[in-house]
């Protein structure tokens, strides 16, 4: 479904020229859990930039679903992100003064045809466990809650891929493994996620695992013993009886 | 781009921030409601002349016994003069064809006494149907007739600042004056009437019977004003022309020299006023448009400010699928959004503090709709202007960049 084929990214500066990205090649299918790994410098997030339409390569083709992305117009781009692409950051960038339900209605408003924004939002929230809270506001809910909404966000255009881009790094441990048994459960049911993380015991509950160093690729592995996120959470609750 | 849903979700940001939002339209009500506070007040002064203009009558032309000066724009008498006579005002009122009637009159401030109050006012001699023919109404009693003029007869009308001066709340009606050192029996008052297009307090007067004020009062030979009444507003010029040539044969004044007297056309003088006051309604719209024009800029400013402080939401959206036009255009409408709403305020504002003025100054609220209407779509205008350059930057953020920003 991804081809990325010796995708290079420079930034010139002045007279600086900064290679960024030297040369990656790899292919996704769909329903793979993907985790891109690397120290910070590495190139992860232009990487991820790019996978997601919001930047184009210097050199090299990256394909979704056979079209040629980095001949792809502004306009074009903007839709394909609309339509194919959903977006998990790591800051999960709400619109703080309306509730739940109208951000995770958001893209709709830039997708073509006439749908039910309620009805579509309300099973997005459904499916991160979130109805009970849709008409609360960002600030009324957890950080993981608030990501969870970001996540039904992400969902709402039914996209063919979901990028996220250090979904957990402004969690902590509970939140964030909540968010990686949804994550988990979405690919069961047959998503195709990609996921930036530096941490590599987040990248262990992917599948498989993609590492950068100096905006190359050197190791593309499936993980051996991908952990269960669930299984983890139960084990917190059993450790610590009464907290909920 | 589904317009309407975007458009509510505008609405609802832009409430969720009351400060910011009444802060970029401050500048647009002001400058609305300015316009028409502005127009209004211009069309009051308009109208106020209009109604004197009723009042007065336009077929009045007055001979005033000096040559004029125009200063100020207003015709101000500079020297007496002793040339015409109560025959000439009886001449006229034969002479000529488009003429009705030609009333004498004089006039000298003098002393009125009444029971050890006094105070000075302007006493005027004038022929009885002077009340007719220059439309003096009265609040009680009774005007003076012809009989009493011929026979000299001490009886005199009071304007109602004379009343208030010397008999404060009593009824002067039946009482008895002292004009300098001579006595009068007051035998009915005048009703207020203002000040006259030549800047004299009509109400601070008492009329008295041209015969009786010349001989007995003042004992002069001569008088100082004729008022015409011609026979309808379209003989004025002609009425003005006839009137001239038949004085200036009866002084026997050669060509050339100028007049002894001076002519005032009621008519044109006032209709002149007019014309000022329109004059000054549009300079002092105009001053208020400008105000309007600087409500834009509030709104400029406040946009720009919004535009940064919503970085993280362009990104977002564009992240979302939203294309640079898409976010040129949420951001055009929220600005128009803000100025139609801006407009709005400013008409209920305007319309509030032109009855408030109104009922402070004791006149009529004359809203003028056209130019509330006017006002209201350049404000629109301004909206659209203004919000250009801010929707442009907001347009042409890079996601990436705005997303990782501060």
């Amino acid at each position: 479904m991804i081809e990325l084929e010796n995708l290079t990214r420079q930034y010139v500066k002045g007279t600086a020229t900064t290679d960024v990205l030297n040369g990656v090649s790899f292919r996704v299918e769909k329903g793979e859990f993907v985790a891109i790994m690397g120290a910070s410098g590495a190139g992860k997030t232009t990487l991820m930039n790019i996978l997601g339409g919001l930047d184009k390569p210097t050199s090299g083709t990256y394909r979704l679903e056979g079209l040629d992305m980095t001949r792809a117009g502004d306009d074009e781009l903007s839709r394909i992100r609309n339509r194919k692409i959903g977006f998990v950051f790591q800051q999960f960038h709400l619109l703080d003064r309306v509730d739940a339900m109208q951000n995770v209605m958001l893209p709709l408003i830039y997708a073509d045809g006439n749908v039910d924004g309620r009805a579509a939002a309300a099973s997005a929230l459904a499916a991160v466990s979130l109805t009970a809270r849709a008409h609360h506001r960002p600030a009324e809910l957890s950080g993981g809650e608030q990501q969870r909404v970001a996540i039904a966000r992400a969902l709402v255009t039914g996209p063919v891929i979901l990028l996220a881009d250090e979904p957990t790094g402004n969690l902590d441990a509970r939140n964030g493994l909540e968010v990686l048994a949804i994550f988990q459960r979405l690919h069961r049911e047959g998503r195709t996620l990609i996921m930036i993380t530096h941490d590599p015991v987040v990248a262990e509950h992917a599948r498989r695992l993609i590492v950068l160093k100096d905006g190359r690729s050197v190791s593309d592995q499936p993980v051996g013993q991908p952990r269960d996120a669930e299984a983890e959470l139960r084990r917190m609750a059993g450790d610590a009886p009464g907290v909920q | 781009m589904h317009f309407s849903r975007n458009a509510a979700l505008s609405c609802q940001i832009l409430a969720a921030h009351p400060l910011r939002t009444l802060l970029s339209m401050a500048g647009v009500v002001v400058g609305v409601a300015a316009v028409i506070l502005m127009v209004s007040i211009g069309r009051g002064a308009e109208q106020r002349i209009l109604d004197r203009i009723g009042r007065m009558g336009t077929d009045l032309v007055t001979v005033n016994a000096a040559p004029a000066r125009l200063m100020m724009g207003r015709q101000r008498t500079v020297a007496t003069v002793t040339t015409l006579t109560a025959g000439d005002a009886r001449a006229i009122a034969e002479g000529c064809p488009h003429v009705v009637a030609a009333v004498a009159a004089v006039n000298k401030s003098l002393v009125v006494r009444w029971e050890g109050t006094n105070t000075t006012t302007s006493v005027v001699g004038m022929a009885a149907d002077g009340f007719r023919i220059r439309n003096i109404p009265l609040a009680s009693g009774r005007p003076f007739e012809a009989d009493e003029d011929h026979g000299q007869r001490r009886v005199a009308v009071l304007g109602p600042t004379v009343v208030k001066n010397i008999f404060g709340t009593a009824n002067p009606v039946g009482q008895e004056i002292r004009i300098g050192r001579v006595p009068f029996e007051v035998i009915g008052t005048t009703r207020p009437r203002g000040i006259d297009a030549n800047g004299a307090d009509q109400d601070d007067m008492a009329l008295v019977p041209l015969d009786t004020a010349m001989r007995r009062l003042l004992n002069i030979p001569y008088i100082q004003t004729i008022y015409i009444q011609a026979r309808s507003s379209r003989w004025m010029d002609d009425v003005e022309r006839e009137v001239r040539e038949l004085l200036r044969e009866r002084q026997r004044l050669p060509e050339g020299r100028p007049d002894t007297f001076t002519i005032q056309n009621q008519k044109t003088l006032l209709l002149t006023e007019r014309e000022t006051a329109r004059a000054m309604t549009r300079l002092i719209g105009g001053v208020a448009g400008i105000a309007l024009l600087v409500g834009g800029v509030g709104i400029l400013a406040v946009m720009l400010m919004a535009v940064r402080e919503r970085t993280h939401e362009i990104g977002l959206r564009r992240a979302l699928g939203a294309r640079p036009r898409d976010v040129r255009v949420q951001f055009l409408v929220e600005a128009v959004l803000l100025a139609g709403v801006g407009g709005l305020l400013g008409v209920a504002a305007g319309i509030g503090a032109t009855h408030a003025a109104a009922a402070l100054a004791a006149w009529d609220a004359l809203v003028s709709w056209p130019a509330a209407s006017l006002a209201f779509a350049f404000s629109i205008a301004v909206g659209v202007a203004f919000g250009i350059y801010p929707a442009l930057r907001a347009s042409r953020l890079e996601p990436i960049q705005a997303l990782r920003s501060d």
